[in-house]
Parts: structure tokens; sequence; C-alpha cells
């Protein structure tokens, strides 16, 4: 039985989409060589550049222009799709200059040494409000990738995606949701997953409904000179390993600058994070996220969320109405211990730990937090601080050093020694356990640098919601279990966190064979002096 | 009008016994019989020369589809009547279906597989097929009008190729821009207000989408757990349905056979390494718009719904088992993992069961899978929704699968009580 077929009559892609498809396949066009431009420079010595970005990129005369006669306002959606589709390596792809839309994803696979670049951060700016697809721009395999030099508006879900790539270097650009931050304000701004060899500066994200600058699961990363505002999370590095984060902005967004580990991803933790030099203030906005980075209080300068090897050190942490940092196991989060090996014991086996062990902070300058605490995560410690029900017996200003403690004391009472059973043999070989926290497992904050205007010296607190000291247990319920005990007191001549950890090593990023951060091209810059 | 299947089977056991005897040759006397002679045999083959577009062949352009991308879909010369995908596939063409299939906006999809002349496809056990260099898939995504009667009218939109070449797989979409033959779209491309009347009688109106080149790549490779920062592998190309567990089921031949897929390959010597012992050979539950969810027991429920997720989900949501070592999918970092093969009594927190979401989520759903509560369940709200910020499967779908979600949600709500499901 033969069906009948009918078929629609639309038009044929336009003539110029074949075109250019064809000469990128055959490779005959003897415009297609590699210029061996880098990250820094363009190498086409041969011909002189066709324009120099804003930023100061010169763009070679051989690049592949994409719509270089588009018009403000028209759709460049083919053009774009065409010209990143099979690209010889090493390419240079240019934006044109101006304001387009693009109403569909725009996806590259496995590009190697590809450059696709703007005119300038506020020259080339691209609109997907009216996209179908979902990700603005998504790498996927690759190496060597830089995005520089242009903006991305609007996006439907994440801003720029780069997953599984060695190498991805993002500049000059930007990934913006316009107007207030509201909860389909897409999701990531600038997102590399999963990637090795990481370097994002110079950027600028604004108004991602999760964190506007986020790298996660990833290896090998330097985050430098950006400016995130008015996200959920400003910055947030996430399961990810060697990682220098300095010399950025975090205003207006939620919690400013996150660490986390969270359980159940495929890079089961992170660790050797980095955090300095940074300014995180006014942090905030009223969250309007989803999921995990839903739970961060609003008013939070920076949260360390259960990831262990942490040191964050020489930051401005200034006037944010919650805290400075919090530094938390994953036990405030899901507190239901019974249910831990059901639920995470597949990520505990791959090392994942609601504790948080090994983070250091030293020389931050801490001022004009926590006026006004938020967050239903922390509400009842809030109230227990701003109440008598606290060590001091009085209404206190809200710790702008905030330890959960809970983890470390239950590991410290052998409470989580069952948990070790569920630690498979490479995550214990690299050191996860739950054993009682040794000198090397604290949590330590000194050389911090109260910043208050007098006469309010006296606000900045360190805040300990459990002792860590099993012998300080003094509330227990009817169980046996301790209660929170809500310590607090000054932040200078501190009582509370007051010890030191060794220097953790900086992050090293290779990208084209050049090195970046604090061991490459940024050796002699102030702040990896700190 | 529909062959007498039963006289077919009886012929066909009948020649296939005698070439079991005779030991091949044309010992069949019925031209239409697998046995004896090759399935692909004159299919012809590559050459290893460069091909042309334009080449006049007889059979499949074999040369053009391993260098050339071509800009109709008519100079490959893969299907007899080149105004027709949908049938009649150039000498050695064999057509196939898979038991559960991913769901693309309720599309009739017409699958006919080439394997060069002398080659075969060698067994595996979980993973694609083993589909020689030369091999071509091609995929034909056709609307009816009315999904209850599949065999009547239909708007045949695109057909996308799976080409394997020396370097590896390649796809290449063509689009139906005419009655006569389809036409690259590398750029893909966008079809508003299709419609379509579905198995309750509703009438379906939606956006459809010719997926860009690119995009193939997002649900078919596998992609390298980077492990260091000199680790410069790269990502894999692969097919996903023509897996042993998604043919092994009956298909109905155009000369009126029925047969086993596999069995049929592999006697008309397409496939080598079938198992001897067939019943070990996995096989994934037959799930379609026809399927009635209400009626099925616990355990026929809980085999269709993880083939939905594995043939729906599991191209990205992968990791480990039986992948390369090294290598996951797309969304291997994710937390959620649907592969058939997981065994869910291990870690049913890999299947989303009382896991926040981490990159996404919405309020009102806490966590991606609860079990005994589908309307709270994140991953039941994102495979109904389609809202890109949270839609899945990403790609491919521009409307909701009434039957796969009832089926999904009936699965949620029958699952194992977790700690995170609602109080009995």
């Amino acid at each position: 039985m033969r069906q009948s077929h009918t078929f629609k009559k639309l038009l044929l892609i336009t003539a110029m989409s074949g075109g250019l498809l064809l000469a990128g396949c055959d490779g005959d066009d003897g415009k297609d060589g590699k210029d061996g431009a880098d990250g820094q420079s363009a190498g086409g010595e041969a011909s002189s550049p066709l324009a120099v970005t804003t930023s100061g990129f010169a763009i070679p005369g051989d690049a592949i222009l994409v719509a270089p006669d588009a018009a403000d306002g028209d759709d460049i959606t083919e053009a774009l799709s065409v010209a990143l589709f099979d690209l010889p390596e090493d390419a240079l792809v240019v934006l044109p200059k101006g304001r387009f839309v693009v109403t569909e994803s725009i996806v590259v696979n496995s590009a190697s040494g590809l450059t696709l670049t703007g005119h300038g951060i506020h020259e080339t700016v691209l609109d997907f409000s009216t996209s179908n697809g979902d990700d603005a721009f998504r790498f996927q395999g690759g190496n060597g990738i830089t995005v520089r030099d242009m903006a991305v508006y609007e996006a439907p879900k994440n801003g720029i995606k780069a997953t599984n790539v060695n190498g991805i270097h993002m500049t000059y650009t930007a990934t913006v949701w316009e107007g207030e931050l509201e909860a389909n304000n897409g999701a990531y701004g600038l997102y590399p997953l999963k990637s090795q060899n990481v370097l994002l500066e110079n950027n600028y994200a604004f108004g991602s409904a999760d964190a506007g600058i986020y790298v996660g699961q990833s290896e090998n990363i330097v985050v430098r000179n950006n400016t995130a505002k008015q996200n959920v999370a400003g910055i947030e590095i996430e399961n990810s390993t060697m990682a220098d984060v300095y010399n950025n902005i975090a205003v207006g967004n939620s919690g400013g600058i996150l660490v986390f580990d969270l359980p159940g991803l495929d890079k089961a933790y992170g660790g050797n994070v980095r955090i300095f030099n940074n300014h995180a203030y006014s942090n905030n906005a009223a969250n309007v996220g989803a999921g995990v980075v839903g739970l961060v209080p609003p008013g939070t300068g920076a949260l360390i969320l259960a990831t262990s090897d942490v040191e964050m050190y020489n930051n401005q942490l200034t006037d944010n109405a919650t805290t400075a940092v919090a530094i938390t196991s994953y036990l405030l989060v899901d507190d239901d211990l019974a249910n831990y090996p059901a639920n995470y014991g597949a990520t505990m086996g791959d090392g994942w730990s609601p504790t948080i062990k090994n983070v250091y902070l030293h020389n931050n300058t801490i001022a004009r937090n926590g006026d006004d605490p938020q967050g239903a995560l922390l509400q009842p410690i809030i109230d227990g601080y701003g109440s008598n029900m606290n060590s001091k017996g009085s209404p206190q200003t809200f710790p702008a050093i905030l330890y959960d403690g809970i983890g470390e004391l239950l590991s410290n009472t052998g409470d989580l020694a069952g948990f070790n059973a569920l630690v498979g043999p490479d995550a214990q070989a690299d050191g996860v356990n739950y054993d009682p926290y040794g000198a090397g497992d604290q949590i330590c904050a000194n050389s911090n640098i109260n910043a208050n205007p007098a006469p309010a010296y006296d606000e900045v607190n360190t805040g300990l919601v459990y002792p860590d000291d099993p012998a300080d247990v003094t509330q227990v319920d009817g169980e046996g279990n301790p209660l929170p005990h809500l310590l607090i007191d000054q932040m200078v001549n501190n009582t509370y966190l007051s010890c030191l950890q060794p220097r953790l090593a900086p992050a090293v990023v290779n990208f084209r064979n050049n090195i970046y951060g604090c061991t490459g091209d940024d050796l002699a810059e102030a702040a990896c002096a700190l | 009008m529909r062959n007498n299947k039963n006289a077919m089977i009886a012929a066909l056991m009948a020649s296939m016994l005698m070439a079991a005897c005779g030991g091949g040759g044309s010992s069949s006397d019925d031209g239409d019989s697998p046995a004896g002679t090759a399935l692909n045999a004159g299919a012809g083959a590559p050459s290893g020369a460069k091909g042309s577009c334009d080449a006049q062949t007889r059979g499949v352009n074999w040369d053009a589809l391993m260098t050339e991308v071509c800009p109709n879909l008519s100079d490959y010369k893969l299907f007899t009547d080149a105004s027709d995908p949908t049938a009649g596939p150039t000498r050695g063409g064999v057509p196939y279906d898979l038991s559960t299939a991913l769901f693309s906006d309720y599309t009739t999809k017409y699958r006919f597989v080439f394997v060069p002349e002398g080659k075969t496809v060698g067994f595996n056990e979980s993973e694609a097929l083993d589909f020689p260099v030369g091999t071509v898939i091609t995929k034909t995504f056709a609307l009816p009008a009315n999904t209850a009667m599949r065999d009547g009218d239909e708007l045949v939109i695109e057909t996308r190729l799976l080409i394997h070449r020396t370097d590896g797989w390649m796809a290449l979409p063509y689009y139906w821009s005419s009655e006569t033959d389809a036409t690259l779209a590398i750029a893909g491309k966008r079809l508003t207000d299709l419609s379509t009347i579905n198995n309750q009688g509703q009438t379906l109106t939606f956006d459809y989408a010719v997926p860009k080149a690119a995009d193939c790549t997002s649900c078919h490779s596998i992609v390298p757990n980077l492990t260091g920062p000199d680790d410069q592998r790269e990502q894999i190309f692969l097919p996903i349905g023509p897996k042993a567990r998604y043919l092994n089921k009956d298909f109905t031949y155009p000369d009126g056979t029925v047969y086993n897929q596999l069995q049929y390959w592999a006697e008309g010597e397409l496939l080598s390494g079938l198992p001897a012992d067939f019943n070990s050979v996995e096989k994934a539950a037959v799930f379609n718009d026809e399927t009635n969810v209400a009626s099925l027991s616990d355990s026929e429920l809980n085999d269709k719904a993880r083939a939905y997720l594995d043939i729906n989900c599991a191209h990205c949501h992968r990791a480990d088992l039986t992948l390369p070592e090294g290598y996951a999918g797309a969304a291997g970092s994710s937390g959620v993992q649907l592969e058939y093969n997981r065994r869910y009594a291990d870690a049913p927190g890999k299947f989303g069961v009382c896991k926040d979401p981490v990159a996404g989520g919405k309020d009102g759903y806490p966590y991606d899978v609860i079990p005994g509560n589908a309307d709270e369940s994140y991953l039941q709200f994102r495979i109904e929704t389609t809202d890109s910020r949270h839609k899945m499967p990403e790609l491919g779908r521009s409307t909701f699968h009434q039957e796969g979600a009832l089926l999904i949600r009936s699965w949620i709500n029958q699952l194992p009580l977790a700690s995170c499901s609602p109080v009995p």
C-alpha cells in the first residue's frame, strides 16, 4: 500500500549559503589558510588589518566575514550558521558591526583554533530575544577557541556555552539580559563546562537568572578582570579544580562570588580554588533563581559551599546585606543525613562530600555587611543572631564571616564515620574521608581587615553556627543531637577560626601554547604577588 | 492491500533451512528471500576516488557520498524514484525501524541502511552496531495528517543522511523544498503552523524545525572526559538508533516478509557476529502512540519507560557503562543519566530521584524526579514544556509528546517511594 505524499513548497535556502558551504568544503578557494592567529594578535602579517576591534585586536584581511554588509536589525542567523559549520583549522570569523537579530541557537562543533570576533563589546551586539533556540552559542568539543569583542543579548537559555573544549578563551565579551533581574532571564551567561584551560577575562555579565560567569566541572581556570552585575550569582566556580579568580568585580548580584561542590555531577568535586583581589559589593538583589542557586541568600558577598581547599584573600567584601563570606557544608542545604547514602551514595563514592575542609580566608577587607540579613536558607540562623538566642545572649550584627561548623563537628564526634565506607578507592586516595578534622582540614580566617567606619568597628563579626569541638557542645536535643550554638565574636583578634593554612598553588592556563595566569602572562601583576 | 504474513514466514523459513544446509550460493529460488545472496549484493561500493555530485551512477553514488557535500539529495542516487525517499531504495538499501523511537513531533520516520557490497555490519551488544566505512543511513521525516493513520496522507519534510566516511561519521540534512527533490539545508529550516490530528483526535498545530547540520553533532556525539591540560581528544560522531536492542524486533519487509530484523540482516549476510544464543541479545520494549499505558503491568511500564528514556534522552544523558573508556554523552556531565543498561537500584539519584536541579530548575519543581509525584518532578516538566529555557530534549521537539509524557508520568508515579516522595 503506497501512501500519497504532499510536499510543502518552500523556498530553497539562499544561494549564498549553498555557495559558502561548498567553498568551505572544497577548501580550494585559497582563502582558508592557517593564519596562526593567537588570542592576542592577529597573525596575518602578509595582509594589512581589515579593522581593529575596540579592544585592539587586529582583524586580518583574509578573515572569514559573516554578513559583512548586514544592516542594523538584520537577521544574520543563516549566514552565521553556515559560516560556523565545518570550519577550517585556525579560522578567524568576524561578525559585522552593529546590532543584529539571531533566531536560532548557533552551534559550533570541534572547532580547532577558531577565533570568533566582533568589532567590540558595544559595537557588535547579537540579539537573541526572538530566538527559537535555547543557548545563544554552544561550542561542543574543539580546542583553542577564542570568543571576543561581541555581546549576546537575551538568550533564551545560556549565553555562551562551551562544553568539553580544551582551551576556551572569552574576552571583551558580554552576556546581557536587560531590564530587571527576572526568573526568565535565561540561564548562565558565560558558561564553560567540562573543559580544560579556561580563560575568561575582560568580560561583562549582566542580568542572568543563574550565574553570570559560571565555570563548571572544569580544570585549569583563570577568571580575571571581569564584571558580573545584577545576576543571581555573579561568578560561580562549581565542581572545578585549579581555578584562580582575581581582579573581578561582582556587584548587584544576589550572591557575588560562589564556590560550590554540588552532588551528583560527573566531576564529583573540585578544589584548589583561589579567590583574590576581587571586589564583591552590594550583592543585594532579590534571588529569582531556581534550583540550588535559588537558595543563595540575597546579600551574600561570597559563598563557599561544600568545596574544600579554597583560599580567599585580599578581596574587598563590602555592603552586602547578609554576610561578607558564608562557608558552609552541604548539611545547610540538606540535613537529612539518614538519607545521604540513598540520595548521594553514588556521588559520595566518587568523592563528593557534604563537608567542607581547608578554607583559608585572609587579608580580606570587610566593611558594612550584615545590616539586613535575608534568605530562607539562613532564616533560623538570622533569627538567632538577631535575638538573644545566640552565644552572647543579646541581638548581634549578623556575622560578616559565617561558618556553619556542623560538618566539622559531626566529623569530630565520629557521627559521619559511617560514610567512610561509601568512599571509593580513587577518592580515598585523594584524601576524601569523614575522619575527625586534622590541622590541615581546619577552616581558618585571620588577618582580615575591619574597614567599617567608626563607630561601627565592633559590627564585623565571625560566627559559628555549631562549635567545631565536641567538648564545646553544651546544648543538645532530647536525642543527644547538638543544637545550634550560634557562637559569635569579633572578627579582628578573633577567637574563632584562628588558624593558618598553607597557601594554594596558582592555576595555570595553557591556551594555544601560551601560559596565562599568575605563573604566565600575569607574572608581574600585583594581585599575583599577594 | 497487505500480504499474507504467515505464508511468507513459512516460505522464508524453508528457504533459510535450505541455505543453511546448502552452504550458500544461490540456493534459494525465491528472489525476495534474504537467504542465499547478500542483501547488499550488487549494491556497489566506494571506489576510493573523489566523487562527483553529477556522476550518473547505476546504483548508489558511493564516491560522492564519501567525498562530496552535494546540493541535492538526488545526487546521491539512493532511491529508485528520486522524488520518494520513503520507499524503493537503490539496490542494497534495507529498510528498518526501531522498537521505541525518538519522538520527533509525531513524524513518521522511514529508515534505510546502505552497506557497500562485500562489507558487513559487526554486531555490538549494547552500542550502535559496527557499520563499516561506506555505510549510509537515510532517515526521512514525514508528518502524517492523522497519527492514527500513518499509511495515509503525509507531508514529507526532510531526509537526514548519516554517512560513515573514512575519517568518521558525518551528517547532512536535506529539506524537501519541492515535490521532486530535497536540498541541502546547512542552516536548517523552520516550518510554521504544521498540524496533525493525534491518536486522541485532537488537532495539534506547531512549528517544525529541520535541524542545522551542526545540530546533528549535539545528539550524535560522545565527548571525551578531558583528563588533563594536555588532553586533546575530540568528540566522536556515532549513530544512535541502530543498536541491537532497538533492531531486535519483527519488521514487515516490502515483499510482505515479517521477520526479526537482526536475524534478517544476519541471514542476509549483512550482519556478522550475531550471537548463536539469540535469546541473549538485548531487546528493548516496544512503545508507540498505540500503546495503552493504563493497561501495562508494572514491569511492562518500567521496561517501556526505560526504553523511552534511553532513546529520547540517553544519547546525551549517558556516562560510563558500555561507552568507550573516557567518553560520555554530551550531557554526561549532568547528574542525570538515563541509559537502558543503568541499574536503577544502584543509584536512583542518577535517574534524578530526589536530585536538586543543578543547571536549571524552576519554582514548584524541587527535584528532578519525585517518586510518586510526577506533577512536581522537574524531569516531567521538562519533557512536557516547549519553553526552550527548560525543554528536553533540547533539539528536535517543538510540541509535547502526550503519549510519551503519560508513559513517564506513570513510571514516576509507580517508582518506589524515596526520601523526597510525598508522605503516603
